[in-house]
């Protein structure tokens, strides 16, 4: 498959799924084993608990995922002591984990293993930096938590990809709109250099940005309360940053407004758009835009047919409309595997 | 008592404290746990290690190693944990031999680096005896597993499971998989019996990794303030602390940030009281409280913050300062002051050599008592031979003791109209000894420069005898 090849180039991937039971591990099973087979040395890890035999919310088999031989991973202390395979520990950091010691350790044989990696963005985002100077790893794995798309933030990983299904939906349509809309967040336009060199070390309140690039705190806040979202749009320019979340109220006001469609509107990335669908593309059909200061490179839409439930849509309807609503590639993850 | 006791009783010390650069709390629990030392041998000791220290940092020929080590000193893990175990006869699990393995590296590695610094204190054991067992067949690296060399045992039962499919064998393979767990566990018990011998120089060698990285730390903070080492030995007049040029590093700080500078100050105090008078504003506070800091910063082995600084050795170090409260029980300021005194006088009948140090005491009562108390406490002071300096607005007490002043206001400095937000420029904060019984009478004259309504002041005036 060509995005395997663009992972490498990339050199970090996250596996995002958008919801639980999307197909996540299997697409992550998937690139381990592609990347296996092409010699390159992978450092893998999660921020949520993955690989147990059982999902633990809804009781159903869950692939497990085995790691090659030479394979590194990172993982809690206490999962790695109950390790079945042979495996060496190359370092310990002190804290990291929910569950505390982060262990990093290297496969000398292939083995399955419960992953549980760091917990905060920060820590995950080093690990992304550091291994690779570390040890000589090729590519960085982060399988990205059940509905939480936050730790999948492009600051953290170079690339991505979405991993969607009967899971999140089992009505084909209804699947592919929300997809789409997950899709069409990630792929929200970089900001310009100038502004995100501007912006990049600005991590709370709201900014102003006037024509002439001059930045501004107009005392709002984080304008999360509707008061504030009042008393911002309506004195606000058409330049404005929100370093934290983008509400549903804010951009809801920030389209109500008379020059909507002059609006530009920078937020850190994607991850932090908390907004119905409808307000979202209203914003954006009245001419409004929307700037990411960090953004990651979508490479691939994987799709799981299979629902929890054993709900099963249909392979080829799916991928088909899933195609015609994204510019990425779509697979059926179940499918490429044979 | 430790370092910890007078961050919470000598102002200034914490401010310090958190601008020395340690590696974490492991360090900064060493440095919390520092005892008062009394013993000037070992401070003479301590205080060759520190220059020894910090002419290292000043040789620019020593940076890169330098570097190396502050880098290895921030790698270091806090394995208190793992090393109680094997004094407990515990045995470790895989992470924990593991963390073992990394100090052991880890200590060869800052013992090399200590060699080429020709740094000799404090140096952890480079344990090549724990490197050995943990690294079975002589690797060199710092990853660790249970080897395969360590039983013919484990290494049989590994190769056995691995040849067993688990999907489809999945009895045999669960068999040989607890056998493996059984043989590691055995191995484990081996390997943590043989680390528990060698305790001691683990536990020593984790420990003087923190001390040495407190010395450099105190070198650097003495590069940063410009610090000096403090003369214990006070070859001509033993018993006097004579301090030239000192200055308080925090408040240096805090006024370096609003461009203005801290005018340091000289003084000499010799057994027995002496009174410190200045005008409000003046500086008497910050003269108490710099003594109180260079006092212990010397007793812990620090360089202090002064020109030059000849320190007799005291048992204790006593800050008094009549502001402070004490409402956890119920005191107001007036009683917690007496009361802490009062315990204070009790411990030096008890024969305790101290330097005491009272800012305005009993100033939040009635003036004719308040000072009644202060010349008792002179008079104590005297009677017991205290190195004590107590500052006051009480004047014409009578008293015979040694008096030293703020000179206080410079008329020549204050050009057209003061600016009530530049007083200290117009203030002298040099210290002169003071022969008259009087007190600078200069409340008024403040009160006119910061701005007070004039006829307010005039009204005042009518009042002064």
């Amino acid at each position: 498959m060509p995005f395997v090849d663009q992972i490498i180039l990339y050199g970090s991937l996250s596996v995002v799924g958008l919801g639980k039971n999307t197909g996540k591990t299997e697409c992550l099973r998937y690139v381990l084993g592609r990347l296996s087979e092409m010699k390159k040395v992978v450092a893998v890890t999660s921020i949520g608990i993955d690989g147990e035999r059982v999902d633990q919310v809804t009781s159903t088999p869950k692939p497990e995922i085995y790691l090659e031989k030479g394979t590194y991973f990172t993982t809690a202390a206490s999962f790695y002591l109950k390790k079945r395979f042979r495996a060496e520990i190359c370092q310990v950091d002190e804290g990291g984990t929910v569950f505390g010691k982060m262990i990093t350790a290297r496969a000398l044989e292939r083995g399955k293993m419960i992953l549980a990696g760091p917990s905060d963005t920060d820590v995950l985002q080093q690990w992304v930096r550091q291994t690779p100077q570390r040890f000589p790893v090729d590519v960085c794995l982060v399988d990205g938590a059940i509905s939480r798309l936050s730790p999948a933030s492009p600051v953290v990983t170079r690339s991505m990809i979405l991993a969607t299904g009967a899971a999140y939906s089992a009505n084909i349509r209804t699947l592919v709109e929300r997809t789409r809309y997950v899709y069409d967040t990630v792929s929200l336009p970089l900001a310009e250099e100038g502004v995100r060199k501007k912006l990049e070390h600005i991590t709370q309140g709201i900014r102003l940005i006037s024509e002439t690039g001059e930045i501004t705190d107009p005392g709002v806040g984080s304008a999360l309360v509707p008061d504030q979202v009042r008393d911002l749009t309506g004195t606000c320019g058409n330049g404005l940053y929100v370093p934290g979340v983008l509400s549903n109220a804010l951009l809801k006001g920030l389209s109500e407004r008379k020059e909507a469609g002059e609006t530009r509107l920078y937020i850190r990335d994607f991850t932090r758009i908390f907004a119905e669908p409808g307000v979202f593309y209203s914003f954006l059909r009245k001419g409004g835009r929307i700037f990411q200061l960090f953004a990651t490179r979508l490479l691939a839409i994987c799709v799981n047919p299979v629902s929890p439930e054993g709900y099963r849509l249909n392979s080829a309807e799916l991928v088909l409309a899933m195609q015609h609503a994204v510019e990425v590639p779509v697979y059926d993850i179940k499918r490429i595997e044979k | 008592m430790t370092f910890a006791h007078y961050t919470e009783r000598i102002d200034g010390l914490q401010y310090l404290a958190d601008k020395m650069e340690l590696s974490g709390s492991r360090v900064r629990r060493y440095l919390m746990q520092l005892p008062f030392c009394t013993r000037k041998e070992t401070l003479e000791t301590h205080f060759d290690i520190l220059q020894k220290a910090l002419d290292i940092l000043s040789d620019p020929a020593a940076q890169a190693t330098f570097m190396q080590l502050q880098h290895l000193f921030s790698r270091v893990h806090d394995v208190r944990g793992t090393l109680r175990a094997l004094k407990e006869n515990r045995v470790l699990d895989e992470v924990e031999l593991f963390e073992m393995k990394y100090l052991a590296v880890l200590c060869k590695d800052v013992a090399g680096i200590c060699l080429t610094l020709a740094f000799p204190y404090d140096n952890p054991d480079p344990l090549e005896e724990v490197r050995m067992i943990l690294d079975p067949d002589n690797a060199g690296t710092v990853s660790f597993h249970l080897y395969d060399s360590y039983s013919p045992a484990l290494s049989q039962a590994r190769h056995q499971a691995a040849a067993t499919d688990p999907e489809k064998e999945t009895e045999q393979w669960t068999r040989l998989q607890d056998l493996v767990a059984r043989e590691e566990l055995a191995v484990r018990k081996r390997l943590s019996s043989q680390l528990s011998s060698l305790y001691p120089v683990l536990s020593e060698s984790f420990d003087s990794l923190a001390r040495m990285e407190l010395w450099f730390a105190k070198a650097s903070l003495a590069r940063r303030f410009s610090m000096v080492r403090p003369d214990l030995a006070g070859v001509r007049s033993p018993d006097d602390l004579k301090i030239e040029g000192m200055f308080n590093p925090g408040i240096a700080d805090a006024l370096s940030a609003m461009n203005r500078v801290f005018q340091p100050v000289s003084l000499t105090l010799g057994r027995g009281p002496c009174l410190l008078t200045g005008a409000n504003m003046s500086g008497k506070t910050v003269v108490l409280k710099t003594l109180a800091l260079i006092q212990v910063l010397t007793q812990f082995s620090f360089f202090v913050p002064a020109r030059k600084a000849s320190v007799p050795l005291v048992k204790d170090v006593f800050l008094v300062s009549g502001d402070k409260q004490d409402q956890s029980r119920g005191l107001s300021s007036f009683a917690a002051e007496m009361v802490f005194l009062d315990q204070i006088m009790a411990r030096i009948r008890g024969g305790l050599r101290a330097l005491v140090l009272v800012d305005e005491p009993a100033r939040t009562t009635n003036p004719s008592e308040g000072a009644a108390i202060l010349c008792a406490l002179v008079e104590f002071m005297e009677d017991h031979h205290v190195m004590s300096l107590l500052s006051t607005h009480y004047g014409d007490l009578g008293l015979s003791c040694r008096k030293i002043r703020v000179s206080g206001f410079d008329s020549s400095k204050v050009k057209d109209r003061p600016d009530p937000s530049k007083m200290n420029e117009y203030i002298n904060y040099s210290l002169v000894e003071d022969l008259s019984d009087s007190v600078p009478m200069e409340a008024l004259r403040i009160a006119r420069l910061l701005g007070v309504d004039e006829s307010f002041i005039q009204s005042a005036q009518k009042y002064v005898k």
